[in-house]
């Protein structure tokens, strides 16, 4: 039975011990947050025995194999690095850690301890985008030539954008990427499973939205547009909008003989035939196949659904249960290292360029005053 | 001045004045002092002639609502605002200095998260407890509660919810976020008043209508699946005008002789489910609603816990019979002791109420 840790009992918290809670073979031995409240609150709602508000006592006394780590980023890399060192497995939450050394050193630890680690990419796990991985890995698409991925974040919700915009000390604004940085990695992640080179190019323009800057806020980049390219030849866009409608978290890849499109929050995925009919027949059959295609996805969820297995962070159990297999038999971790680490390369090379293009702007500001 | 306002505002308030346990000069604090309830908490204590307040608010409050603030200190009056997160203790150690009075009115609304509801209600409540009891000064702790602690589950149909009634046990299985967060809060002020030795009261309102505030009470229905699921039927809504519900909360801070009590505040004439959704149809906008009956919707209440366990949450335990037993099982309402142990009355009759609080949602263009 392997024993599980959380360390940070805050909101996201509550969807890893829901979803380790449908885990076989561990059990949640102990919550631990620096507010003995928010620690106690979990224990109360899951029945978690134990609770703490210092991680070495938690270490020490419940003696976890695993930790989830769900606190906010900036502590992600010392909770990380303690752990490892006291000889724990860590799952950590998006993002992986503030910068690339930082995860290279938490991985080279995990390898030198021999311990797992794994980040909480879980969007990647979804029924969906499983479906997705396997047809890929078919050769389906042949050769890579292009992605795009959308990432949209609804600044309507009154609850996380009221904390954030009206506290000039929320946690999000301390990262060098501030609400991007909280958020992309999950589009990120989606292409950097597709990347074949290690040191991609890019290009980023970020800014604030109209929406923000009516409400006074030009702190903080609410829109990004990021173009990547690799020696190969491949390249992928990846959009993060605030504003855009729908807010949607598409995906699409296209490969020298096909491409595919893949809706998570539909949990839909098309096929897009690289071959054409002759003349008007182009018009007729492919949008019946694509009708064909919906259709199919709706009987597979409604399917996925009578199994008791279409929950909003099915994602999640599946990593988590990957993740614990590769602690328990052996397996290859879930996502491998290099993703991770290409991951965070790329979130570092955007938020780069993005403080160099506001240092610039500045000085532009600065010398049209002058 | 004073004796004016008293007597042109809120001359049944003035009557009170004898038997306070603060004197008008002494500093009294207002958590969410912007919100919905807090303003008019403020307006009841300058009516009573209160003259040295401190209202704190978020720093994301609305800055029209904290500049109104700041017009109320006139010539011997003063209306302190300060801006600060309740999560840090230094900020609650600044606030609470010197108070003798604290209305605590700051809470998380709504969001379906449980921790968010804990970190914005109870981490708040027990930083604003510790700082007072260090500072030591204070006379007593206002906590504002809610109706919604209450299980209501064992007593039979059509019995009155008073304030012995029992708190809900298991506050996570409500599937509201909001209903756990009032029950830690409210727990933690018990016993923190005891190990502490702050005196404090609790104050549970109803369903807080007026101006400003837009939604229906789900008591009434729910318009969760597109359309509005009438559920209420013949039931009595426990409704409280915000300006009463304020002068309530007010004077349980301030009536002598009261530590340690608890008290809902509903109004005197409850107008059922079905005649309040009748009447926002004639006087807001019409939209078509469907009427479940008890008998069903309690089945169906049933049904979605059964399925939401089964199948491991899938569906999230939105709806359950603990929610039911709150929500709309038929339950009469008491006032009594907030009349007797405090002294008040409803000023604004359910009509006028009403009236105001149909125009404010004509004006703000509101959807149920």
């Amino acid at each position: 039975m392997l024993r599980v840790g959380i360390i940070g009992c805050g909101k996201i918290a509550d969807s890893h011990v829901a979803e380790i809670r449908r885990v076989k073979g561990c059990e949640i031995v102990a919550a631990c947050d620096c507010e003995p409240l928010m620690a106690m609150q979990l224990a109360d709602r899951f029945h978690i025995p134990q609770t703490f508000v210092d991680v070495a006592d938690m270490v020490a006394q419940a003696r976890p194999d695993v930790v989830h780590i769900t606190t906010p980023p900036e502590s992600h890399f010392p909770l990380a690095k303690f752990c490892l060192e006291n000889g724990v497995h860590v799952y950590v939450e998006k993002p992986f850690t503030l910068n690339l050394p930082d995860a290279k050193t938490l991985i080279q630890l995990a390898n030198e301890r021999g311990l797992k680690l794994t980040v909480g990419h879980d969007d990647q796990f979804r029924h969906v985008a499983q479906r997705m991985r396997a047809l890929v890995g078919t050769g389906y698409l042949g050769t890579p030539v292009h992605m795009e991925a959308f990432y949209c974040y609804n600044l309507d919700d009154p609850i996380y954008a009221k904390s954030l915009l009206g506290d000039s000390h929320h946690w999000v604004r301390r990262m060098p990427g501030k609400l991007l940085h909280n958020i992309i990695s999950h589009g990120i992640a989606r292409i950097a499973e597709f990347l074949h080179s290690d040191e991609p190019q890019v290009i980023a323009h970020g800014f604030s939205s109209p929406f923000l800057k009516s409400i006074g806020e030009t702190d903080i980049e609410d829109e990004l547009r990021v173009i990547i390219s690799e020696g190969s030849g491949a390249t992928a866009y990846f959009t993060f909008s605030s504003q855009m409608r729908p807010s949607m978290r598409e995906f699409r890849i296209y490969g020298d003989k096909n491409g595919l499109f893949m809706d998570p929050d539909h949990e839909t995925l098309i096929k897009l035939p690289g071959s054409r009919y002759k003349s008007y027949v182009e018009t007729f059959l492919p949008p019946l196949n694509f009708a064909y295609q919906h259709l199919a996805n709706v009987a597979m969820n409604a399917r996925t659904f009578l199994r008791r297995d279409l929950h909003m962070k099915a994602g999640m159990k599946f990593l988590t249960e990957s993740f614990y297999r590769s602690i328990s038999e052996g397996t290859p971790v879930p996502i491998p290292y290099r993703e991770i680490l290409l991951t965070t390369q790329l979130m570092d090379s955007i938020f780069d360029q993005l403080a160099k293009n506001r240092q610039l702007s500045r000085e532009y500001h600065n010398v049209s005053i002058g | 001045m004073v004796e004016k306002v008293l007597q042109s505002s809120a001359p049944s308030l003035a009557d009170n004045c004898d038997a306070f346990i603060a004197d008008f000069d002494d500093p009294i604090l207002i958590t969410g002092a912007t919100g919905f309830i807090g303003k008019r908490v403020v307006e009841c204590l300058l009516a009573l002639g209160f003259r040295n307040l401190r209202c704190f608010a978020r720093p994301s409050s609305r800055a029209d609502r904290v500049d109104e603030l700041r017009l109320r200190s006139c010539s011997g009056c003063n209306v302190e605002v300060m801006e600060g997160n309740l999560l840090n203790r230094e900020n609650c150690e600044a606030a609470v200095k010197g108070i003798k009075v604290i209305y605590h009115l700051a809470a998380g609304t709504g969001g379906k998260s449980f921790a968010d509801a804990v970190m914005n209600s109870v981490v708040p409540t027990r930083n604003l407890l510790e700082a007072a009891a260090k500072e030591g000064a204070l006379c007593r702790f206002v906590n504002i509660s809610s109706f919604t602690v209450y299980t209501n589950r064992d007593k039979p149909g059509g019995h009155v919810l008073d304030e012995s009634c029992p708190i809900e046990q298991q506050a996570a299985r409500r599937g509201d976020a909001y209903c756990y967060g009032k029950v830690k809060q409210d727990e933690l002020v018990t016993s923190y008043g005891r190990q502490l030795g702050i005196p404090f009261v609790i104050v549970r309102p109803g369903y807080v209508y007026g101006p400003g505030k837009q939604a229906i009470s789900g008591r009434v229905g729910i318009d969760t699946f597109g359309f509005f699921l009438h559920l209420g039927g013949a039931n009595k809504i426990p409704l409280t005008f915000v300006d009463n519900c304020a002068e309530a909360i007010t004077l349980a801070g301030l009536k002598t002789g009261v530590e340690g009590e608890i008290f809902n505040v509903v109004d005197d004439e409850l107008p059922s489910s079905r005649q309040f959704l009748s009447l926002y149809k004639k006087n807001v906008r019409s939209f078509r609603s469907l009427y479940i009956p008890h008998f069903l919707s309690y089945g169906l209440c049933w049904l979605w816990e059964w399925y939401s366990d089964w199948s491991e949450g899938q569906l999230p335990l939105a709806f359950n019979r603990k929610r039911w037993y709150v929500d709309w099982k038929s339950t009469r309402y008491s006032n009594d002791r907030l009349k007797r142990l405090v002294g008040w009355s409803p000023k604004i009759p359910l009509d006028e109420g009403l009236k105001r609080y149909f125009e404010g949602c004509r004006k703000g263009k509101t959807h149920a």
